[in-house]
């Protein structure tokens, strides 16, 4: 009863955050919405048992993608407006992407994928979640593993490729020449009368505004 | 006291989802008072930004420099990285060297790529 409960709540936090998502005129509210869908998805995954997961779900995407979704609105500049232009060039695509969902939908509901008989809520009896993927992932799955280090290879590199523009035009602090410095190139001993300076001619190479950054 | 508390939460999540109920229906509450308690006279002045007291120089949807992108996605990996070390961590004395070595091969990949941002000099903010 319970269990059912809190998974009707989950639910409805899901459809709710979802909603949101679609409804909302303002980009950074529909960023609110994806936040609300990814918690009540994150308390989904708990509920089955999935407790690594839910919380991998809860530091990856509420930690780094919800950010990195954030940043890319901001990045890019926004005219909400443009979108409700002509509304109907949308129809076609969406049309598309509904019939493709349901078609799975319907797919996984005939191989019996959708069963309501599942175990809900960890009790603590059955081996932890985080050690039953733990198992296999390294041992079994090897391929998987090592590609999706592959493809984290391939999604840095493709990053920094795509947006890291070197600038030449900013002075920058080299270490390695800070600390290879030697005591003969950076300190001149002298040894100056009293009232007459040093004798290096200091002022002369003295600039005030040219205090490196 | 480990029964009285096994007796009163029966599973340890129930604690968190406690928790979770109490602070949305606080955070619920104290939105809700005043918006009920208070007259609301709305100005032009009171539902405009507040700048410190200036006048708002420019909208707030300014497009960023593309510099931001490139951390949050360089962050985004790191963090998938050390999620794949968690369960390794939990399932090391189980998985014999082989699991131990297919680990060392998947942080070698991602050092290659570490090598590769930092001599880009893509972690230098400038």
């Amino acid at each position: 009863m319970l269990p059912d409960l809190i998974f009707a709540l989950f639910a409805t936090g899901i459809l709710v955050g979802a909603g949101l998502i679609i409804a909302a005129r303002n980009p950074m509210l529909g960023m609110l919405g994806m936040l609300v869908t990814f918690i009540n998805a994150a308390g989904l995954f708990i509920l089955f048992g999935a407790e690594f997961l839910g919380l991998l779900l809860i530091m990856v995407y509420l930690g780094a993608i919800a950010v990195m979704f954030l940043f890319v609105l901001m990045t890019i500049d926004l005219e909400f407006f443009k979108l409700r232009e002509k509304p109907k060039a949308y129809l076609p695509l969406g049309l598309l992407t509904v019939a493709v969902l349901a078609g799975e939908f319907i797919l996984a509901a005939n191989y019996g994928l959708f069963s309501t008989n599942v175990t809900m809520l960890p009790t603590g009896e059955q081996p932890q979640n985080i050690i039953q993927i733990g198992n296999v992932l390294f041992t079994t799955y090897v391929l998987p593993f090592q590609l999706s280090g592959l493809v984290l290879l391939t999604a840095m590199v493709g990053a920094i490729v795509l947006t890291h523009r070197p600038r030449s035009d900013v002075k920058r602090q080299s270490i390695t020449k800070q600390v290879l410095r030697t005591k003969e190139e950076g300190l001149t001993m002298t040894k100056p009368k009293l009232g007459h300076g040093t004798g290096t001619n200091v002022a002369k190479h003295w600039k005030p505004k040219s205090v490196a950054k | 006291m480990e029964a009285i508390s096994q007796l009163i939460v029966p599973n340890p999540y129930l604690a968190i989802l406690l928790f979770v109920a109490v602070s949305v229906g606080l955070a619920a509450a104290l939105q809700a008072v005043p918006f009920l308690t208070h007259p609301m006279r709305r100005s032009k002045e009171k539902i405009s930004a507040y700048e410190s007291g200036f006048e708002a120089f420019d909208t707030a949807r300014r497009t960023f420099d593309v510099r931001f992108y490139l951390v949050a996605i360089l962050f985004i990996i790191f963090d998938l990285e050390v999620a794949f070390l968690f369960p390794w961590a939990m399932v090391l004395q189980d998985i014999s060297w082989f699991g131990f070595g297919s680990m060392m091969l998947f942080l070698t990949v991602l050092t290659i790529g570490f090598v590769y941002e930092w001599r880009q000099g893509a972690l230098e903010w400038e």
